[in-house]
């Protein structure tokens, strides 16, 4: 999966900047992608283009439980997002209604990803490669029950394995 | 080898469990409002699916309710619409209502414990980070999304990975009981264990300084717990707990011997082990006020705030936060505390919206007015905590102080009804959150305790409570 990084070098980046409380009575996606990350960066809805990747920093996702936080960001084209954690609500929402993809990776490649960045993600290798920069960093593997919701395709497609 | 209290409540309620698999956990309690629900309920109807246990789900509408006369049409028409759908949404699917009109409408962590449907070791989800509140009575209680609302709607269940067990040891005694409240100490530990320092993990808070602590100040502390990271907060139910859930509305019928077997089985054994602890000492703790834009960016009332430098500890990101932070709130390092002017104050929220929280605040302000410069409101967290304070003759001691008195909703808390400040006001605060825009686009966050907002809002700027004569 290749696309081009937006970074926001910063942790704690929570789900009020991601999706101002005021939005959550849109229930038109497309609309509501118009103020993905209004709280924190005005122009983001301007840059962002279909394929993009977010990259940040620790506790991306903190807050509120309000699935209109990677509802947005989907919908505004963004399909994974790159971070050094994740809070726990967030991650599950992303990968629960197969929004976006959650990211978990390592000092190294929050320092040499920059803005603008093309990367290429390799979910069954674990890897992430820096197109832009010929460099190669390590992801960290989603955990059982996360590998297998989003191989499904979201919650309500998961069924556990028979025996 | 022992268990604690977590994993006693998580194992009672294993419905499948597999090696590799997540685990299936039983719900017994949802609760619904109306801004997380109404995809889930699309989603119903879109798979012919229906609700599965309609008798242990409970709805009400708290998010972006007017908290003005609400016998005056709304103006807000999506919120409008919002409520309207949750009405038929309940409707349609057998499903409890306590609607706009209902004695008993309130914050949904604010009714759900005054009415008995919170009880001691059971599980319970709302498309609510807040639903951590519950683990105040014992609870293993989450905050979901709406993929998962619409998922316990259909099935009763979640698929969940285990979280680890955090043990949050709070000892000593405060030594100003009415001054130092739940509120500064669960910022207190928020401070040091950070706003991720929970990730991963169910909370338990344990020792005397939480003991000591009545059931509303325990819901401040286990509210709090996403704030700093945690799945969800806990607390053994003891006498306590049981005092307060007999007699409610929907307390069980069976409730005597319930509590019997709750008493033998609620509580982590004494050779349980935890994977991660952390101890606070109240000995010496003093108020608590926010300075910056997560509830980690927090000082002692007493004080100067901050440097980037000093807050950070040589971490690049945690600088970058400290100087991005104390520009939106147009602060410099250094700035005590208690010369921070004020421009609006807010109590109210699931945090801090509870009868005790208000008699608290009305001691300070008795027989005083708000500051000129100062716009004031008090938002009951419940119908039923306006009535009692109303009893009480509350209403008069605030509105005599020139607060606005409201009717109960989350209000000022997430800025989705017209309770908003506006761009650049600075608010003490008792809710749980002061990120940037959470209360009003540009709008600046303090957080404290009820007695450190009603008493900024007499003075027009920060006060140390410890200093005014509380008894």
């Amino acid at each position: 999966m290749k696309g081009n990084i937006i970074k926001y070098p910063r942790d704690n980046i929570d789900t009020d900047v991601i999706i101002p409380g005021q939005y959550l009575k849109v229930h038109d996606y497309a609309e509501l992608a118009t103020h993905a990350m209004e709280g924190l960066d005005p122009d983001f809805h301007s840059k962002v283009k279909e394929g993009d990747f977010i990259l940040s920093g620790k506790n991306f996702g903190c807050g509120s439980s309000r699935e209109h936080a990677p509802i947005a960001l989907s919908h505004c084209g963004v399909k994974a997002i790159l971070a050094l954690s994740f809070a726990r609500i967030f991650y599950r929402n992303s990968v629960d209604g197969a929004f976006l993809l959650p990211i978990e990776i390592d000092q190294d490649a929050y320092d040499g990803i920059s803005e603008g960045d093309e990367i290429d993600i390799d979910v069954s290798k674990n890897e992430i490669k820096n197109i832009t920069k010929n460099q190669t960093y390590k992801m960290k593997p989603f955990s059982e029950i996360i590998g297998k919701i989003i191989a499904a395709g979201g919650l309500f497609k998961y069924k556990p394995d028979q025996d | 080898m022992g268990k604690t209290l977590f994993e006693k409540i998580w194992e009672s309620h294993v419905v499948v469990e597999k090696q590799n698999e997540p685990d299936l956990i039983y719900i017994d309690r949802h609760l619904v409002h109306e801004v997380t629900s109404p995809q889930a309920f699309d989603g119903l109807r879109m798979n012919n699916r229906k609700v599965r246990r309609p008798d242990l789900t409970i709805a009400t509408m708290d998010h972006n309710v007017p908290t003005t006369d609400r016998s005056l049409p709304m103006l807000d028409q999506t919120s409008s619409i919002q409520i309207k759908t949750l009405e038929n949404n309940c409707k349609d699917f057998g499903i409890k209502l306590f609607d706009i009109d209902s004695p008993n409408q309130g914050i949904v962590h604010v009714i759900g414990p005054q009415l008995g449907i919170t009880l001691p070791g059971s599980t319970i989800v709302c498309g609510d980070s807040h639903t951590s509140t519950h683990g105040a009575f014992g609870a293993l209680a989450l905050g979901i999304g709406t993929s998962e609302v619409e998922h316990v709607l259909a099935s009763q269940t979640l698929w969940l990975e285990k979280p680890k067990t955090f043990e949050v040891r709070v000892e000593g005694k405060r030594t100003n009981t009415h001054a130092v409240t739940a509120k500064d100490i669960i910022l207190s530990i928020i401070k040091n264990i950070g706003t991720a320092g929970g990730t991963g993990t169910v909370i338990e808070y344990r020792g005397e300084g939480i003991s000591d602590l009545s059931m509303d100040q325990r819901m401040t502390i286990c509210n709090m717990s996403i704030e700093g990271g945690a799945r969800a907060g806990l607390i053994a139910p003891d006498e306590k707990t049981f005092d307060y859930l007999r007699n409610r509305e929907y307390t069980p019928k069976n409730y005597e011997s319930l509590v019997d077997s709750w008493r033998d089985d609620l509580k982590t054994d004494s050779d349980a082990t935890f994977d991660k602890q952390f101890i606070l000492d109240i000995n010496d703790i003093t108020p608590q006020v926010s300075w910056g834009t997560n509830p980690g960016m927090t000082c002692d009332v007493d004080e100067p705030i901050p440097s980037p430098d000093e807050f950070s500890n040589g971490d690049p990101n945690q600088k970058k936060g400290a100087e991005k932070a104390l520009e939106y709130m147009d602060l410099k390092p250094g700035t005590m505390i208690e010369d921070i002017k004020i421009d609006r104050v807010f109590i109210g929220s699931c945090t801090n919206a509870r009868l005790e929280d208000l008699i608290e605040a009305s001691k300070i302000i008795q027989g005083q007015k708000v500051a000129s410069n100062v716009s004031a409101m008090v938002v009951p967290g419940s119908q039923m905590v306006k009535k009692q304070a109303e009893q009480m003759g509350l209403d008069k001691i605030f509105t005599d102080a020139n607060f606005e008195w409201r009717e109960a909703g989350c209000s000022m808390c997430l800025g989705m009804n017209p309770d908003i400040l506006s761009p650049g006001e600075r608010c003490a605060s008792t809710s749980n959150r002061n990120f940037e825009g959470r209360q009003g686009n540009g709008g600046r966050t303090h957080l404290v305790s009820p007695v450190m907002a009603a008493a900024a809002a007499i003075h027009g700027h920060f006060v140390d409570v410890r200093k005014l004569d509380l008894n």
